[in-house]
């Protein structure tokens, strides 16, 4: 690629990506860990479809498993790591909006906000929704 | 005072590779003396001159503005004239040539690869029609020069491309500051290079390149955010390719 003709003899280093050299890089993959609670969150709710599809008693069956003291513990480290993936991916994102005269801080908290207002919403719906 | 009278001595640990003598680099230690004011470059430069004068580092203006004596210390991309002995005590210090880059010769390292990545992004007005200094000023406001002022502190030093991990894992990644520096011309009100530089942006070496580690903007001596300049142009890249045109880019700037 382009004009300019690399210099003849150089040493190329072996330089495999140290992931845990600075705090940003750090950060950078816990926020990207998260992704993987996230994932298998999913899969739970798609396999709870795919039971659904079988009948009401395979489905009663899959919500009678969510109870098992293991299901509570994973569900517990989802939703921790989604309020992770929700603080820390607000902080980063006044660099992915256009320049603006807002303050990047304020940026942030207005998405914590509008993630507070959702999740109430989506939790008063389930609790007006009368779900077991 | 008597803190001042008796110089304190640091060791410098500095990666060694001469090409025509050496199958790979090595490490040599130096005892040098110094004061508080004395900057990892006068470090250097005291090596060079009273300890082992084949060591070789590029540097000029020792006031962080040439951008030519970037290096690794101690595993974090610096420049040599904007980081102080003292602040490294009891040492050692630990200087490599710059992560991400072939090495010449010791501290050397071959820009070839961004100098390429740099003209690829066109870095230089494209006005609508072209001009000559014939027509005079090409004057803007104020505000219009803030859109694209803060990209403009580029001084090409490469700390970016060092700090990035997207570099060490696709070395064709155009990178941080090539991609910052298409950020400031599509920003310019005097310019109207957008269509020129959009296949360069929308490519996977484009803006893509960069999962947002966000590191390039953290080790950037000049403040130049490389991080924002590319992640908003994700949002114009997704637009472009949906035929929107560049509804979030900046304005004045466009087609």
């Amino acid at each position: 690629m382009g004009r300019h003709q690399a210099v003849a003899k150089t040493y190329r280093r072996v330089q495999p990506v140290d992931w845990g050299r600075s705090v940003h890089r750090r950060r950078y993959m816990r926020r990207e860990l998260t992704s993987v609670f996230l994932i298998a969150y999913a899969l739970v709710l798609l396999f709870g479809l795919w039971r659904l599809s079988q009948g009401e008693a395979a489905f009663e069956a899959w919500r009678a498993s969510l109870s098992h003291p293991l299901a509570l513990l994973g569900h517990a480290a989802i939703f921790i790591a989604a309020l992770y993936q929700t603080i820390s991916w607000f902080q980063v994102m006044p660099r992915t909006l256009p320049d603006s005269q807002v303050k990047p801080a304020s940026i942030t908290r207005a998405g914590w906000a509008a993630a507070a207002v959702v999740s109430v919403l989506v939790l008063a719906l389930v609790m007006l929704g009368g779900g077991k | 005072m008597t803190a001042q009278t008796s110089p304190r001595t640091i060791r410098i640990e500095a990666m060694r590779y001469n090409p025509e003598t050496d199958k790979e680099p090595s490490w040599k230690s130096y005892e040098v003396p110094f004061r508080d004011d004395m900057s990892v470059l006068q470090g250097l430069q005291y090596i060079k001159d009273h300890l082992d004068g084949s060591l070789t580092f590029r540097w000029s203006c020792r006031m962080a503005i040439c951008g030519s004596c970037g290096m690794m210390i101690n595993d974090t991309p610096q420049l040599a004239c904007h980081a102080f002995l003292r602040d490294y005590m009891p040492g050692p210090v630990r200087i490599e040539a710059l992560d991400n880059f072939p090495v010449i010769r010791d501290l050397v390292i071959d820009q070839t690869s961004f100098l390429n990545k740099l003209e690829a992004v066109k870095p230089w007005l494209i006005p609508k029609t072209p001009r000559t200094p014939a027509d005079g000023p090409n004057p803007q406001t104020p505000a219009q020069m803030q859109k694209y002022q803060a990209y403009a502190q580029c001084i090409n030093c490469l700390l970016c491309y060092a700090a990035c991990p997207q570099i060490g894992l696709k070395p064709d990644f155009a990178g941080p500051a090539a991609l910052a520096l298409m950020h400031r011309y599509n920003a310019d009100s005097r310019d109207q290079g957008w269509a020129a530089r959009a296949e360069m942006a929308n490519a996977e070496d484009g803006v893509w390149g960069c999962t947002y580690v966000g590191e390039c903007s953290e080790v950037c001596p000049k403040a130049v955010d490389p991080a924002h300049a590319i992640n908003q142009n994700k949002a114009n890249s997704a637009l472009d390719y949906f035929g929107l045109g560049k509804m979030l880019a900046p304005s004045e700037g466009g087609k």
